[in-house]
């Protein structure tokens, strides 16, 4: 094992080691575990990253045996390629932001110890999943990203509405999980092996089918059409575990696998990837606009970025998604901090009173009551809307110059629409919560720096690096050493759309929806609903046959059965007892006759001797 | 794997003893001496009997250093039990033939680990404990003894002798209506027996013991039965010239281990027998009862009968499937806890069908696998529903809510065993079903025993087992407080209860983790009941 492996290692088992003090510590001393796992987290970050700097080939892999059965074997390792390391190293960055965040945010919650120790669980679910070298391996890591968010978005047990989310989040991304689970199997069936290192594209009905099930998978994790209403309930859990999860851990995974598995795709699985991105996109950014909650548009703003980025996979433009996923973790972690330091301001203010606080129509003002926030929250937007200078514009100009050498006319333009409705929805929200004059007269404090701190870093990391001689680029695109050959025609055009769109947000800036329901995610949660109830009444079908008929025809068997031996017992009361009573009676008669006979008399002994005797010599003569 | 540095402080060889005897004997000699203490000691019976589980498990670990993982059978004891002459019928010979192999050692290993929770979880029983824990011993014996026997006939002895202890076990200890889950549970499983025995007998007749060439005897031994050769010209099962007979025997010794499994729809005895049975027994019986069915169809049917296990795979995976899903929604409906338990063993146990029918090396394991995983998560199952019972004296999901805020121990090891049952990867259940899939997907191109599609529907098992698992959660531990039943006090875990759920927890995520642990032994056994059967020249249909 090489030193850089041994580092990898290291940071994979920080998070667990921080999840085991969090499950041990006394809830006196709880509020040292997140100061302590997060200062280890961002070490552990930079110990990832920091052989990049001096060689950005760096490659290595080491695996050890893990499972191995006939003709299976599966081996559990550390893949460090740069992609890995990237990845990686965000995961642990924004965790160690949530982590900071969370020691403000916590402050007068209970079960801490539950919260931070699943926390660091969560991240190294994650970590693993990134490290992983092979896809049973990476499935394993997988479902326990998934059980981690599970315990996190029902952190509030007491919470209905929290625990239902939480259920739902489960299951349906337990759909997308089996039919990744079956995607591999077939996979396995065509190459024999899972090993990231030995899967090679094939062609086939079956290789389609695989990628199609693995997507499936994707599908469910990530967030997409159609199992992506999931995401927007699961709001309900602590703000600072969406940002996780929104971010750089559960739906980060699916992205990340497809980054991994998008070259041994074929082009039919590729094509179902655009289309499925094309469609979440569009809805994601078209439920962001109408909804009021400041979490569920932040949610459904996820949704149709990894629609983009899912869009770009389907193209093979796999660096442009990476690095567009890896700028999405920063601004989006950074927003959803700063909502969630304007939700924490919120309830303060309003002393927990039955306000809404997370309608964007109660909010306001806040530009001047929270500037610091305001600031990190304006840069992140900026990044989410691709605005120049900021991460978000990089990447998002690697994808369309992807999508503009397709040369379909229609996904071009659906591409558009999307950069159109961007800065549409965030600019909406934007105005409703920061620069709109306020309606209410709450004195609203700033968040604590415990608080703020990570919001800026967040936002400083979604600024293009100005030092680089020649070019702007981000940390992301520096590493991948990523040449940025956007067509002038795209630059244009896409800073046109952008500005129209503000243009168009800012003219409608009061125009405010009336439902607060997203219609496409109420149809989906009905069909859901129906399912459910197939699934129950299905259940019951089979509860009643088990007793109506299974049951039924044992009682049956053992009626006929009881009936039977009554009938034999009636047969052997008055048939065998009969007889046996009669051959009794027989006995006794003929036993009166014997004993008459034997009654001692020894002269009539003689005679019957000499009588038996002569019967006998008679018999035997003949 | 070397052990040398034992050595130095014992012998090895000096501590060769007749271990599988002693292993199935001494809770049976036990059992009796208990007889002859008064009733009145009540104290004496649960320390007697943990006494026994203990030198079990010494005697456990002591195996653990002769077995070999890749010996085939061994810590072979075999003494002549029953030789009579029978004339015309040649010659009866029974024999006392115990053995282990990677199968029934692992499953005997889970045998004593889990008598020995049983006998903890056992300890405030009050009605007539002398007569339990002898009970308990009883089966202890016979439970070991049918995963060792070699023997048809012994296997058959000890078989029976499981049915005794259990149904009076549910029948005096058990709830409300244990009357009739007892009767029900000793029906449909002496309905097996006699299948079995129907076959038993069938193969007595048709199987001759190649040790004496110059005259037939007759012979009740598995390993002969399991060579072709060994049948008598003309006879009934001789696989030459009897037709469809070894197609019906294949069918009825199945159908004889399926009622045991339980398979759909042979099953309904199960989840009767599971809410009335007291919690011990509940444990035993699904912990390693229900494995008797599975071992029986690895050691018996599938050996014995590799034609019709070729001719009827089909059905076999599709029974699979079926109890998969059916076991699954009917988890699904279920109002009770312990039922909800009971119909997701029959839900797990047909993933190893599903295991077994696909006849390849990772679906065998699999199925094993399963067995083992399914014997440690489901006795965590019924102790978890054992100890709400306890506290509340009712098990209805609709009464309770909130409970993870007033229980927050117990509420971990629910999430725990709920988790591990539904296949979360880091439990023992993941790798059996995973091991199954591997083994029921490559089946299709490999020898053609199970369709593709099959596992496919299969994996809908796994969704409904997260389905039925979360909604419990939901609707017992997650949300506000509240309760609809008559309690004293609803205290969370005490140390007794600690102590039978933490190995159990530990159990399950060990062999989660480190799968190759128990696959070393699980393996060998797989690949060669795979290479036997590619040896016989049997192949799929076409």
């Amino acid at each position: 094992m090489s030193n850089a492996i041994t580092i990898l290692l290291i940071t994979l088992l920080i998070p667990v080691v921080s999840a085991g003090i969090a499950f041990s510590v006394k809830e006196k001393y709880g509020w040292l575990i997140p100061i302590v796992s997060s200062l280890l987290l961002l070490a552990a970050a930079i110990a990832v990253l920091f052989p990049l700097f001096g060689n950005t080939q760096l490659t290595e892999q080491y695996s050890l045996p893990w499972l191995s059965i006939g003709n299976t074997s599966v081996s559990i390792g550390i893949l460090a390629t740069p992609i890995t390391r990237l990845m990686a190293a965000v995961v642990l960055f924004v965790s160690a932001m949530v982590h900071i965040f969370s020691i403000g945010y916590m402050a007068n919650e209970k079960n801490t110890d539950r919260y931070f120790g699943f926390l660091g669980l969560f991240t190294f679910a994650m970590l693993g999943l990134v490290y992983s070298t092979n896809l049973l391996i990476t499935f394993c890591f997988w479902e326990l990203v998934g059980f981690c968010s599970y315990r996190l978005i029902a952190h509030t047990q007491q919470k209905p509405a929290a625990t239902q989310a939480a259920t739902k989040a489960f299951l349906l991304t337990k759909v997308g999980d089996v039919g990744f689970l079956i995607g591999l199997l077939i996979l396995w069936t065509q190459n024999g092996t899972l090993e990231l290192a030995y899967i090679t594209s094939t062609s086939g009905v079956w290789s389609t089918i695989a990628g199609l099930c693995i997507f499936i998978g994707v599908v469910g994790k990530s967030a997409q059409f159609p199992l992506f209403n999931w995401l927007p309930d699961a709001m309900q859990g602590p703000t600072p575990v969406s940002a996780l999860i929104h971010a750089a851990t559960m739906v980060a995974a699916g992205i990340f696998m497809l980054v991994q598995l998008v070259p041994v795709f074929t082009p039919h699985t590729l094509w179902v990837m655009t289309a499925v991105g094309i469609v979440s996109a569009l809805m994601g950014a078209a439920g962001a606009w109408l909804v009021t909650d400041i979490k569920k548009i932040l949610a459904y703003s996820t949704i149709s970025q990894l629609g983009f980025m899912i869009l770009a996979l389907g193209l093979g433009e796999t660096t442009g998604a990476f690095t567009h996923l890896l700028h999405h973790a920063f601004f989006k972690a950074g927003l959803f901090l700063a909502a969630g330091s304007v939700i924490h301001a919120m309830h303060q203010a309003t002393h927990q009173t039955e306000v809404d606080v997370q309608d964007i129509r109660h909010l306001g003002g806040l530009r001047k009551q929270m500037p610091v926030t305001f600031i990190g929250f304006a840069i992140c937007a900026a990044a989410l809307a691709g605005i120049p200078l900021t991460s978000g514009y990089l990447s998002k100009e690697l994808i369309l110059t992807a999508v503009h050498q397709k040369n379909i006319w229609w996904l071009e333009l659906s591409v558009w629409i999307i950069v159109f409705a961007t800065p549409l929805y965030i600019l909406r929200l934007f105005w409703f919560a920061f620069l709109k004059p306020a309606t209410h007269v709450l004195t609203v404090n700033e968040a604590p720096w415990i608080m703020r701190l990570p919001v800026i870093l967040l936002a400083i990391g979604s600024i293009t690096f100005l030092f680089q001689q020649g070019h702007l680029s981000s940390f992301a695109t520096q590493i991948l050493q990523t040449e940025i050959a956007v067509p002038t025609s795209i630059v244009i055009i896409s800073l046109a759309v952008t500005a129209a769109s503000l243009l168009t947000a800012w003219l409608s800036r009061n125009l405010s929806t009336s439902s607060t329901e997203f219609l496409i995610q109420n149809f989906l949660d009905s069909i859901n609903l129906y399912l459910i109830r197939f699934t129950t009444f299905a259940g019951s079908l089979t509860t009643t046959f088990d007793k109506k008929w299974i049951d039924r025809s044992i009682h049956t068997l053992a009626y006929g059965k009881v009936m039977l031996a009554h009938v034999a017992g009636w047969a052997d009361r008055n048939m065998v007892d009969g007889t046996v009573h009669g051959v009794t009676w027989m006995s006794r008669g003929l036993g009166g006759l014997t004993r008459s006979v034997a009654n001692g008399k020894i002269q009539s002994y003689l005679l019957w001797a000499m009588a038996g005797l002569l019967i006998f010599i008679i018999w035997m003569l003949y | 794997m070397g052990y040398g540095w034992l050595t130095y402080f014992y012998n090895l060889d000096a501590l060769l003893m007749p271990y599988l005897s002693l292993l199935i004997f001494i809770p049976v000699i036990t059992a009796l001496v208990a007889l002859l203490i008064p009733a009145r000691h009540t104290r004496v019976f649960p320390w007697l009997t943990i006494g026994v589980n203990t030198i079990q498990i010494i005697l456990f670990v002591l195996m653990l250093f002769h077995f070999q993982a890749d010996g085939g059978l061994q810590l072979v004891e075999k003494h002549a039990w029953i030789s009579l002459s029978l004339n015309n019928w040649g010659q009866l010979q029974a024999e006392y033939l115990v053995a282990v192999d990677g199968l029934s050692f692992s499953l005997v290993g889970l045998s004593v680990a889990i008598m020995l929770i049983a006998t903890i979880s056992s300890w405030h029983i009050s009605k007539s404990r002398k007569g339990y824990f002898a009970l308990l011993l009883i089966l202890n014996g016979a439970i070991i003894g049918s995963f060792c026997a070699l023997d048809f006939l012994l296997f058959y002895v000890f078989f029976e002798f499981m049915l005794l202890p259990m149904f009076f076990l549910i029948g005096i200890w058990g709830g409300p209506k244990r009357e009739y889950a007892s009767i029900k549970f000793f029906l449909y499983t002496l309905l097996g027996s006699i299948f079995i025995l129907i076959v038993m007998i069938g193969l007595y007749l048709s199987v001759q013991s190649p040790e004496n060439s110059n005259e037939v005897v007759h012979t009740f031994n598995v390993l002969h039965m399991q060579n072709l050769e060994n049948f008598i010209p003309g006879s009934w099962f001789d696989a030459a010239s009897s037709g469809s007979w070894r197609l019906w025997a294949f069918a009825l010794l199945f159908i004889g281990f399926a009622i045991k499994l339980p398979a759909v729809p042979f099953h309904t005895w199960l989840p009767d027998a599971h809410v009335e049975a007291p919690t011990a027994i509940s444990v035993v019986l699904a912990a390693l009862l229900l494995k008797i069915g599975g071992y029986g169809i690895l050691r018996f049917v599938y050996p014995v009968f590799p034609d019709g296990a070729v001719y009827f795979s089909d059905w076999v995976a599709g029974i699979g499937v079926v109890s998969i899903i059916y076991g699954a929604l009917n988890a699904l409906a279920s109002k009770d806890l312990k039922r909800l338990i009971a119909y997701s063993s029959v839900s797990h146990m047909g993933f190893v069908l599903l295991g077994i029918a696909s006849a390849t090396t990772e679906g065998i394991a699999g199925a094993v696998y399963q067995m083992v995983s399914h014997g440690i998560i489901s006795a965590m199952l019924f102790l978890i529903a054992g100890v709400l019972y306890d506290r509340t004296h009712d098990r209805l999901i609709e009464n309770y809510s909130g409970l993870a805020s007033q229980m927050k121990h117990y509420t971990a090891f629910v999430l725990i065993a709920f988790f591990a049952s539904l296949g979360l990867p880091g439990f023992s259940g993941f790798i059996g079903e995973v091991l199954i899939f591997f083994g029921a997907f490559q089946s299709q191109s490999l020898n053609n025993l199970v369709p593709m599609w099959m596992p496919i529907v299969a994996t809908l098992g796994l969704l409904l087992g997260a389905a039925y698992y979360l909604w419990t959660i939901q609707r017992m531990f997650f949300g506000p407080f509240a309760i609809r039943a008559n309690f004293a006090e609803l205290n969370d875990l005490t140390t007794r209860e600690y102590a039978m759920l933490l190995p159990l927890a530990i159990m399950a995520l060990l062999f989660g983790i480190l799968p190759q642990i128990l696959l070393d032994y699980i393996n060998p056994f797989a690949e060669s009941f795979t290479s036997t059967w590619f040896s016989l020249g049997i192949n799929a249909n076409p």
